[in-house]
């Protein structure tokens, strides 16, 4: 114990004697540790970015759409039946119809053409649907006589920004002419979208919003996600005969990490730079420790072991890279958690995700081994020293 | 000699010899068949002419080396089968360095060079080191120069600094290879007479080389070593030398 604690106590004494030589080679270490954490942690964040981005146009992992194509239209009624038969079958919980359109919807400011979106209450699930405001459907919204919408923050903003506890309800004049009630606000995917809502099927039907194309979508398990794709694409394609019947994933898991090789490069670039760090440092040791043979002869003289010359100088290297590296780290997290640059990088998201630990680990433990591989050699040579040479006159 | 029963054996060299290999493969053999005891408290000088091999019989005897052939025990242990980390600790503990050149750590203060030995010491002399260095160089009458640096102090100072740094530890064995050698006469007295009072004062043994026959007149059993042979020297002839 005493022994770990004097020789931390001796390197800590021995880098201060060395100070400006030190410091320099140590500037270079903290730069490129800060240039690897802040890579690595900027692509956690992008990749939160996407994720979020890519789970509300996608669906989570892991999300299957069903499709069914032919000579022919197939039969609604029975596709219905096929899309309940399999979500019994396989114990599928989640699913949803997601079908779009447009309906127009009376302003203040007079009636505007709204991009609808036609769901059942699990695409809050599926598509990890965030709101500022208000709620999400719920079972009792099938109930209503008037139909629910739950609306995007572009749509608020032109019904003039109600407080949803009193209920707002906003005319939907058309054929069939109907008043809706806004349940809950979505944020804007980007800045500008035109005005979009969410309503439930049964209410769509209500009011004859009649969706273009509808997609049925399924959410499982990620584990299952493959055997399950394969399970019902066979399943649905035998109650089609002579129609090409699909499950997909579209999930962003399904396509890989986006980001993987941009991030590879980047962390590649940034490992040379430490590489060239740990070198200057290497070289700075090389030298302190031949102009030191003599002072190993003499401590070794007043009793210091080969292996605590060889710990001591390696520790000289190592507690001097930890530090750099500490200041790497913190400069990576001031850069990467800047809220303009957090904004920029990741426009999708409506709240940031802390710094990631892996990161802050990562740019820390590639210093010390940094410390540890530049020590190494200049203490193998200490240990070598031959005290009677060393202190020989 | 005084051979009291009391006195205990640090060290006992018998026939022991020292030879290297030099680059052209012949042998040089520095020291021949040496026979020596060092009893705790005893003051040892050995007189030589330069490189006749006096600095390497004071290794062997701080297990800073070991013997080519013969036997030598360190405190009834056998050098030669001692380890490396072995010797190294009991050298910590027991021996205390004083060197021609001082050898004081270039860019620490006295006070940092006297506490050196006591990062390789255990657990209560490494957490009072402060304490004892300043101990220490109150000793040699330096505890007002504790911060300041070598190369700012006098050569005799650098010497007392030294001293206190050899002595930090307590050992029971002090080697000094020519301390006086870079002083001036008067100093070098002065700092033969400081290293003479701290070792009675700490029961040190004291084996001090030297080619000065004052300071060999002041120990109370001399040597002289010449082409790697030890031979005991009268008091009277020591005497005449000076
Ligand atoms: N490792 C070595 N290799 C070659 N020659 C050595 C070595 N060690 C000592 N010598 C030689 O042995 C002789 C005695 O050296 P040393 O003990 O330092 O003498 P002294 O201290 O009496 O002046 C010298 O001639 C020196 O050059
Ligand atoms: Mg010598």
């Amino acid at each position: 114990m005493t022994s770990i604690i004097s020789t931390l106590v001796e390197a800590w004494q021995e880098l201060r004697i060395n100070k400006v030589r030190i410091l320099l080679a140590l500037l270079g270490v903290a730069l490129s540790v800060a240039a690897l954490t802040s890579v690595v942690g900027l692509g956690s964040l992008v990749r939160e970015g996407i994720k979020a981005q890519s789970e509300r146009d996608g669906g989570r992992v892991a999300t299957l759409t069903l499709s069914v194509n032919g000579p022919s239209t197939p039969d609604a009624e029975k596709l219905e039946k096929a899309y309940e038969g399999i979500q019994q079958r396989y114990g599928i919980t989640t699913s949803t119809h997601v079908g779009r359109t447009q309906a127009g919807f009376q302003f203040p400011r007079g009636v505007t053409a709204v991009n609808m979106t036609i769901v059942d209450i699990g695409y809050g699930i599926i598509h990890r649907v965030p709101l500022t405001q208000g709620t999400w459907f719920a079972a009792d919204d099938e109930q209503r006589l008037a139909p629910a919408v739950v609306v995007s923050e572009a749509f608020y903003n032109q019904a003039g920004r109600p407080n949803l506890a009193t209920n707002p309800r906003v005319s939907i004049p058309g054929d069939q002419p109907a008043t809706a009630l806004i349940i809950g606000v979505v944020p804007d995917t980007y800045p500008d979208t035109p005005p979009a809502a969410f309503i439930l099927t049964k209410a769509a039907a209500m009011t004859g919003m009649k969706p273009d194309m509808t997609e049925f979508k399924l959410w499982v398990g990620e584990e299952q996600a493959n055997a399950l794709t394969a399970a019902i694409t066979a399943d649905l394609q035998s109650q089609f005969p002579g129609y090409y019947a699909q499950a997909q994933r579209v999930d962003f898991a399904a396509w890989g990490d986006p980001l993987g090789p941009a991030q590879w490069i980047v962390g590649g670039v940034a490992g040379l730079v430490l590489l060239l760090g740990a070198v200057g440092m290497l070289n700075i040791s090389m030298v302190t420790v031949r102009y030191r043979v003599r002072e190993i002869g003499i401590r070794r003289s007043f009793g210091a072991t080969a292996g605590r010359i060889f710990v001591g100088v390696m520790m000289e290297s190592v507690v001097a890279t930890a530090v750099a590296g500490l200041a790497g780290v913190m400069l990576a997290v001031a850069v990467v958690k800047n809220p303009w640059i957090e904004s920029k990088v990741a426009p999708g998201l409506t709240e940031f995700p802390a710094f990631p630990i892996e990161a802050a680990l990562l740019g820390f433990g590639a210093a010390v081994l940094v410390g540890a591989l530049a020590g190494a050699i200049p203490a193998l040579v200490a240990v070598r020293v031959k005290v009677i040479d060393a202190i020989r006159f | 000699m005084d051979t009291s029963n009391s006195q205990e054996t640090l060290v006992s060299l018998r026939s022991v010899t020292r030879s290297v290999t030099l680059p052209d493969e012949k042998q040089l053999h520095i020291l021949r068949g040496i026979d020596l005891e060092v009893l705790s408290g005893d003051h040892i000088a050995i007189v030589g002419r330069s490189g006749c091999g006096k600095s390497t019989l004071l290794n062997l005897l701080g297990l800073l080396d070991v013997p080519t052939s013969g036997e030598l025990e360190f405190m009834g242990q056998p050098a030669q089968r001692l380890s490396s980390n072995a010797r190294a600790r009991l050298r910590g503990s027991t021996v205390g360095f004083v060197f021609q050149q001082f050898n004081l750590l270039p860019g620490r203060s006295a006070l940092d060079n006297v506490i050196t030995p006591l990062f390789y010491a255990k657990g209560k002399d490494f957490w009072r080191r402060r304490e004892l260095a300043m101990d220490m160089l109150d000793r040699v009458g330096l505890s007002a120069r504790a911060n300041t640096m070598p190369n700012m102090l006098s050569g005799g100072e650098q010497q007392r600094v030294a001293i206190a740094r050899a002595l930090v530890r307590r050992p029971r064995l002090i080697l000094a290879d020519e301390p006086t050698g870079a002083l001036d006469v008067e100093t070098g007295q002065a700092v033969m007479a400081l290293l003479d009072t701290v070792a009675t004062e700490t029961a040190a043994a004291l084996v001090t080389i030297t080619h000065d026959t004052n300071v060999a007149a002041l120990a109370r059993a001399c040597y002289r070593l010449d082409s790697g042979v030890l031979s005991p020297l009268a008091r009277a002839e020591a005497g005449a030398h000076s």
